[in-house]
């Protein structure tokens, strides 16, 4: 598309608005560069709290009691029925001998009253753990309503409030943070943008005469893009830079927080350098025109 | 190079002459209800040296802008080259650009590069490489007498000479139009006459030259098509009978020569 002599001009003018306006260029990705710190540190914040979540989660499962005086072939045949069900991870029998030994186990030294019993007033119940996709309030639900009106079951028990907790504060939190990274993405688009504008008044002779020449708008916006993405790029090292540097001094103290991965680093970075590029896009609306204003 | 028969002042309405370079049919540019020029038909045969000139406001610029598709008609057709106005397309408007020079009043130069950044710089935007800049450099540079001062900046220079820089810049892409809107208007009298050589000599290479100004003085000395607008119209369009002391000098042939030679090998 481009002329080699072309392309060489492109990539010595794509740095000229760094080389002429050390300051700006410079202001702009320390500004930039903390605005994306925060997007990454909430992006992080998310990370983590979804992980906590999605291991809170694997902690949601579901009893299923059994009615006395059920045989053991009964209470065998419920197994594959239960293990069918969408949703169902892990079916575990726990027998009225067990659950009296976990119960046992629980109350500790006082166990010593339960020997006054001459019989095991415990029923016997299924465990039920679940796919990782079951573990919300709606699939929870499904699945207890599917398994309720079995003749055989007595109760259901599941950690209801629990659930209906952990998802309001998932989707709230969710929330906040998209509103929060969109006012910074906004913010951060904000501030290329009129970088770029800067550049491109500084350099409306420069555009004018191009324009005059025969210079297509794709060979006149190309050194603008690129300084934007360059911005960019460079603000998003610089935050991910800043995020290493703090996660490494404190690394002791924040046991089992994850950071970003590699891939996620440089799917970062990518994002950045299309925050630039749109930022570019924006600050030259007005130039999308042939007119050189003669 | 020049015929005798230029077919000044007319419509062409049949098919396209060939020789003809712009065609304005039935033009008008209105900006908001205002009309800067008001149905305006005239033709410029290639190679042609065309004087446009009338009182400030008149619509010169405007005519100029409209040949540089820098505006187009609000009724009427523009043709630059067979290419025509209506059918222009956003992408074809630098492809018509490249076959035309544009001169300004007020110089335009990039005011923090040297005479010769100037000039290579419209070169590199359209991908001329390095060698051949450097030839075309001292080409344009020699043929306007400012070679040994290629290294300065706009402001050391004279008005007349920052002037002639800007021709050689309109001048070193071979363009086959040139527009000088003006060129003279900034310069004293002796300056000016040195400006108007040196249109002259590049219409004489076989360049159409349209040169716009508001002061007679000037214009009474052409032996050339002079087209008086007022008000957006066109008051008079002839060529004068005016014997003209345009007698080329040595020099003078000897520049023409170089100049159609050059002009042949880009
Ligand atoms: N961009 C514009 N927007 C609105 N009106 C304009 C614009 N450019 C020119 N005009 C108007 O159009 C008319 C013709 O302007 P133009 O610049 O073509 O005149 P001109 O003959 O070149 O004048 P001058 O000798 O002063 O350069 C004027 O009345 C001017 O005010
Ligand atoms: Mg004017």
């Amino acid at each position: 598309m481009f002329k080699n002599a072309q392309v060489a001009y492109l990539v010595r003018e794509s740095f000229a608005g760094f080389h002429r306006r050390k300051l700006t260029t410079g202001v702009t990705i320390l500004i930039m560069g903390s605005a994306l710190l925060v997007l990454a540190m909430l992006t992080l914040v998310t990370l983590n709290m979804g992980n906590m979540l999605e291991k809170a989660r694997a902690g949601i499962d579901m009893r299923v009691f059994l009615h006395e005086g059920l045989d053991s072939r009964q209470m065998a045949e419920l197994q594959p029925r239960l293990v069918i069900i969408p949703g169902v991870q892990n079916v575990a029998w726990i027998s009225p001998e067990t659950a009296l030994a976990q119960f046992k186990e629980g109350l500790g030294e006082d166990a010593g009253i339960l020997d006054m019993l001459d019989s095991n007033p415990l029923p016997a119940s299924y465990h039920l753990t679940l796919t990782p996709g079951a573990r919300n309030l709606k699939a929870v639900e499904a699945i207890r309503e599917e398994i309720a009106v079995w003749g055989e079951v007595s109760e259901i028990l599941f950690n209801q409030g629990w659930i209906d907790a952990l998802e309001s504060w998932t989707f709230r939190f969710q929330m906040a943070s998209l509103v929060v990274s969109l006012i910074v993405f906004l913010a951060a688009v904000f501030v290329i943008s009129n970088t770029v504008k800067l550049t491109m008044a500084a350099s409306a002779r420069v555009i004018q005469i191009q324009k005059l020449v025969g210079a297509t708008n794709t060979f006149i916006r190309i050194p603008y893009l690129a300084e934007g993405m360059i911005q960019g790029m460079l603000a998003g090292i610089l935050a991910m830079g800043l995020l290493g540097l703090a996660g490494w001094f404190l690394d002791g103290r924040l046991g089992g927080v994850i950071f970003f991965s590699v891939q996620q680093i440089f799917g970062f970075i990518l994002f950045c350098i299309v925050l630039g590029l749109t930022g570019s896009f924006a600050a030259m609306r007005k130039y999308l025109t042939m007119q050189s204003e003669i | 190079m020049k015929s005798d028969n230029d077919r000044t002042g007319q419509l062409s309405e049949g098919p396209l002459d060939s020789r003809t370079v712009i065609g304005f049919y039935h033009v008008d540019l209105a900006y908001d209800d205002q009309k800067a020029v008001d149905n305006v038909s005239f033709t410029v045969a290639n190679g042609e040296f065309l004087c446009i000139t009338g009182p400030s406001g008149a619509g010169k610029s405007s005519i100029l802008r409209l040949i540089a598709m820098d505006a187009f008609p609000t009724r009427g057709e523009v043709m630059v080259r067979g290419m025509m106005s209506s059918k222009m397309s956003r992408r074809k408007v630098p492809m018509l650009r490249r076959e035309i020079g544009f001169v300004f009043q007020d110089f335009r130069l990039l005011e923090d590069r040297s005479v010769e950044d100037n000039i290579s710089f419209v070169q590199l935007v359209v991908g001329i490489p390095h060698a051949q800049i450097v030839k075309n450099n001292m080409r344009v540079l020699t043929q306007v007498g400012l070679y040994d001062k290629r290294h300065r900046l706009p402001r050391q220079l004279s008005g007349g000479e920052q002037q002639r820089v800007a021709i050689a810049r309109a001048m070193v892409n071979s363009p086959k139009i040139l527009l000088a809107d003006e060129p003279t208007g900034n310069l004293d009298p002796v300056n000016a006459q040195e400006i108007i050589d040196l249109l002259f000599r590049i219409n004489d290479a076989g360049t159409s030259v349209l040169f716009s100004t508001h002061d007679h003085g000037i214009v009474k000395t052409f032996g050339q098509r002079v087209m008086v607008i007022n008000q957006g119209r066109i008051e008079s369009d002839e060529k004068r009978r005016v014997p003209v002391n345009r007698k080329a000098n040595l020099a003078d042939k000897m520049y023409i020569a170089a100049a159609r030679k050059d002009r042949l090998n880009v």
